[in-house]
């Protein structure tokens, strides 16, 4: 068994601290994804689980084993670097085979499996090569064969398709999630790069200064964020400041910097008082866009049948820009500008100079304090 | 433009003409030596009045010489052997485990180059008089080797400045231990700026003079100590042979160090 638990994780250097606090049980078998900007600790915590860097406080786990104290040479994790540090002086089978070699694995068994290795990374035909001779997509697959090799218990992957171009990029993260079906070995996979999360992760665990600020589902961080940081960090979004009006047993009502009310609904009564700041959350993807019609839809708010509210603002398109399959607008409205999107397929084409209406759903909006905590509606 | 571009190409060969002017004129001395060493007659003369290898002849039966000549090979093959281990030891450790005696290190490790000669020369024969090491190789080597350390040093701190450390993670997380890692790894990555070190500390060993002249005895004099006592008596073009040897292996041994770096460039290109 492998799971890996990691508790209040942390590492200083000097005046320095590069990981507060990182708590967190990865399971047997799962595909966690640390995600987080540069700076955030993920590598470092990556590395304290390698036993590459020695924390200055808290405690590892790899299965039933406290391995805090142990040096990467004694745990049977396996990483692969960023920049995939393949042995220049060795060939792309030795390379395979040094884990092995390590290991005291009689030279033709070690061999035999070195080549299986690269076989199942389709770099069967590149045994003799020198590594400093192949493409940044083959250096990538030979550092993962001569991970996966030496058969570890868990798997670290630091950031190892950053330097790969994006098409290139998509492919290895489909055969990373194939390799990690294969195996069922624990996988935990640094990132900066949202999508990547996403694609791969049964879990994704977001970093920001040094602490791990939450551990969920993709789905689950991405709906249901703890706060402002990881609102913004996941995606793009309109972040609109504004003040508590009145709070109702049914509402919130947010007197915006769009110079309209927008309406909250809540299942509960929210913990927050009138006259409290508030950033809202405007996702492209809850916002819909229309020509304004007649002058009784110029904004506002309508409270539906079921409760939730729809508000709307009127806005102009100031930029039109193509991004291939979706069109972003950026639209001023009351000296603010927000961003919202159509697919590319929609033909009555909006240009610049154009007045829009906005429309949202008021319960998909997310509200969140001064503080940046999320309030729940 | 034309004209600026002239301009500029003069200034260039202009440059290049006294910058190899100044070369020659430094270099001449060692062209003199050489020439001298040919010369037929019994004193040393430039040019000679006539030409033989007499004194090469001399040379090779002169039992002192070939003495002395084997005593510097032997001092100069340990100097390089103690300074490369030193040297490369502690360029090493100070990458792994930079902390505030690192910072110490490179200062200290200067510090033999700074002090006068003559004053290290007098005070290590006390020294070793002290501990019995006097009249021995070791003495020798162990002066030679202060004075050698920090060039090596300064050598591999720059090779291990260009070594990709990564390399090095790499190997314990494949489960390689400090020492199978150190020669797995990293020594292969810098065996020619090691190779290169110790040719630098074997050539400091051969032409140094003062401490080896404090510290020799007849029976482990240097090549440098004897050519002092013998041009002290007579200066002859035995002088000018033992100092044309002397060049041809520090020439050899810069011949030998390109050849050993550009070595993997070379099959690179080849192949």
């Amino acid at each position: 068994m492998s799971e890996i638990t990691l508790s209040e994780l942390e590492k200083q250097y000097g005046e320095t601290t590069a990981v507060e606090d990182v708590s967190v049980e990865i399971n047997d078998g799962e595909l966690l994804c640390l995600l987080g900007p540069s700076g955030s600790g993920k590598s470092t915590t990556l590395r304290m689980i390698a036993g590459l860097e020695t924390p200055t406080d808290g405690e590892i786990s790899i299965g039933e084993d406290d391995v805090t104290d142990r040096p990467a040479y004694e745990r049977n994790t396996s990483t692969v670097f960023q920049d995939w540090a393949l042995f220049p002086h060795k060939s792309v089978l030795e390379n395979v085979a040094f884990g092995l070699k390590m290991r005291d694995v009689p030279a033709e068994e070690r061999e035999e499996r070195a080549r299986a290795m690269l076989e199942r990374v389709q770099m069967g035909s590149y045994d003799d090569e020198d590594p400093t001779n192949l493409s940044g997509g083959q250096k990538q697959r030979v550092a993962l064969a001569r991970s996966l090799a030496v058969n570890p218990d868990v798997l670290l992957l630091d950031e190892p398709l950053s330097n790969l171009d994006k098409r290139l990029r998509e492919d290895m993260q489909i055969e990373l999630r194939e390799i990690h079906e294969d195996l069922e070995e624990t996988f935990v996979h640094v990132t900066h790069d949202q999508d990547e999360a996403f694609t791969l992760a049964d879990r994704i665990g977001i970093m920001a200064d040094g602490n791990l600020v939450q551990v969920g589902s993709p789905n689950e961080v991405y709906e249901n964020p703890k706060n402002r940081f990881i609102e913004g960090f996941l995606g793009d979004t309109n972040f609109i400041d504004g003040e508590v009006d009145r709070v109702t047993a049914e509402t919130v009502h947010v007197e915006t910097e769009l110079g309209r009310e927008i309406v909250l609904p809540t299942d509960e009564e929210p913990d927050i008082d009138e006259g409290a700041e508030l950033t809202l959350s405007l996702r492209p993807e809850i916002l819909s866009i229309d020509q304004p019609v007649s002058a009784q839809s110029d904004g506002g708010q309508t409270v539906l049948a079921d409760g939730s509210t729809t508000n709307a603002v009127i806005g102009t398109v100031e930029n039109v820009l193509y991004r291939g399959s979706t069109v972003r607008y950026s639209v001023s409205s009351n000296g603010t500008t927000m961003f919202v999107e159509r697919t590319g397929a929609s033909t009555d084409a909006l240009t610049a100079g154009d007045d829009i209406r906005i429309d949202w759903n008021g319960a998909d909006v997310l509200a969140f304090r001064a503080d940046g905590t999320r309030v729940s509606l | 433009m034309t004209s600026n571009l002239h301009r500029e190409t003069f200034e260039d060969v202009a440059f290049r003409a006294g910058y190899l002017a100044l070369l020659v004129f430094m270099l001449l001395p060692l062209l003199v030596v050489i020439v001298t060493s040919f010369s037929g007659s019994g004193r040393i003369a430039f040019p000679p009045d006539s030409f033989s290898l007499v004194w090469y002849g001399e040379f090779f039966e002169s039992i002192r010489w070939l003495n002395a000549f084997t005593n510097s090979l032997i001092v100069g093959f340990g100097t390089a052997l103690a300074a490369t281990v030193l040297g490369v030891m502690g360029a090493f450790g100070q990458e792994i485990e930079d902390g505030s005696f690192g910072k110490l290190l490179a200062p200290l490790v200067l510090i033999p180059l700074l002090i006068p000669p003559v004053i290290l020369g007098i005070t290590l024969l006390m020294y070793f008089n002290e501990v019995g090491l006097r009249g021995s190789y070791a003495s020798i080597v162990l002066a030679h080797t202060l004075w050698a350390t920090p060039l090596v040093y300064f050598v591999m701190r720059s090779v291990f400045s260009r070594f990709d450390w990564q390399q090095l993670d790499a190997a314990h997380d494949l489960g390689a231990g400090p020492i199978r890692s150190f020669v797995q790894v990293v020594l292969p990555n810098v065996k020619h700026g090691i190779f290169v070190g110790a040719l630098l500390a074997f050539i400091i060993s051969l032409q140094e003079f003062v401490m080896a002249l404090f510290l020799s005895t007849p029976n482990t004099e240097t090549i440098p100590v004897l050519a002092w006592t013998e041009i002290r008596q007579a200066l002859d073009p035995m002088v000018s042979v033992v100092s044309t040897f002397l060049i041809l292996i520090s020439v050899g041994a810069i011949v030998v160090a390109v050849i050993a770096t550009n070595l993997e460039w070379l099959s690179k290109q080849l192949s």
